[in-house]
């Protein structure tokens, strides 16, 4: 199939007479939507408000493990072991930042 | 006669029958996209309305700045690969739609000049696109039959417009060699 050929073919193709709508198209879209709305309409959100609708639930969880880290810290430091943030400045120490190791 | 735009703000405010009136202004240029990629008449019918019903869903979203058609355009774009992607997974329960005798003996002649008429051209590349991913079906399609520029698919696609040109490349050439092997069988 050569490139004259091909485009022959997509000339032709292009010719070609799509098909004319029925008379009562729009009539049956609108028996259609009338089926799925209003509710759906009324349902579509912009981004912002949907994140809007969800940020109190996000910052309680938010402030939830906050206060789960600040508890967890006191009580490990009420039983005698080791707070959270030490262990950080151990590995810190000792690892990271250790520059024997360069 | 009052545009797009105002016919929309009268479906804003609950005027919903207003609808009607879009799709009477746009139905044919979406049955002309859809019928490119499916040739049975009342399917196209079907995924028509499939346009408009996602359309209507997706109301709201519309910035009325940007032209209606283009908008109704890309959901008919998308929808008609939707649809060539679900009856690329039943290829094998779908028959090979026969050619007509002057497509064949167009496919088979060597004269350049011999007359294709459009039918049998539209059969000709409906059975050689089968070869083709849907992807690259909706891209040749829209830049050779409907003859849209890159920018055009790249933005009813959802591509860069690089990867439209690539793909372009790709499917011509797949194209080719499906037709190819059309003439050889």
């Amino acid at each position: 199939m050569n490139e004259k050929k091909l485009k022959q073919l997509f000339e032709s193709a292009r010719r070609e007479q799509p098909p004319v709508p029925p008379a009562d198209f729009a009539a049956d879209v609108l028996r259609a939507v009338r089926q799925v709305q209003p509710a759906k309409l009324k349902e579509q959100f912009p981004n912002f408000d949907q994140l809007n609708s969800w940020f109190p639930r996000i910052a309680l969880a938010a402030a939830a493990v906050i206060a789960l880290c600040v508890a967890a810290d006191y009580g490990l430091t009420a039983a005698g072991l080791p707070e959270l943030g030490d262990g950080t400045a151990q590995a810190s120490s000792q690892f990271v930042f250790n520059a024997e190791n360069f | 006669m009052s545009d797009d735009a105002e016919v929309l703000q009268r479906i804003r405010a609950g005027a919903t029958d207003e609808f009607a009136e879009l799709v009477s202004r746009h139905q044919s240029r979406v049955f002309a996209i859809l019928h490119h990629y499916e040739r049975d008449v009342q399917r196209v019918e079907d995924l028509a309305q499939e346009t408009f019903l996602k359309a209507w869903r997706a109301l709201e979203q519309f910035d009325s700045r940007a032209p209606f058609e283009h908008w109704i355009s890309r959901i008919a774009v998308r929808t008609a690969l939707d649809h060539l992607r679900r009856e690329k997974k039943h290829k094998n329960e779908i028959g090979l739609p026969e050619l007509g005798e002057d497509a064949l003996d167009w496919l088979r002649s060597d004269d350049e000049k011999s007359e294709l008429d459009s039918r049998s051209a539209a059969e000709i590349l409906e059975l050689a696109m089968q070869e083709l991913s849907p992807a690259d079906r909706v891209v040749i399609t829209m830049q050779e039959i409907e003859g849209r520029s890159v920018k055009e698919i790249a933005a009813a696609t959802g591509v860069s417009g690089i990867a439209v040109r690539v793909r372009a490349v790709r499917a011509r050439a797949k194209l080719k060699r499906a037709l190819e092997k059309l003439v050889k069988t």
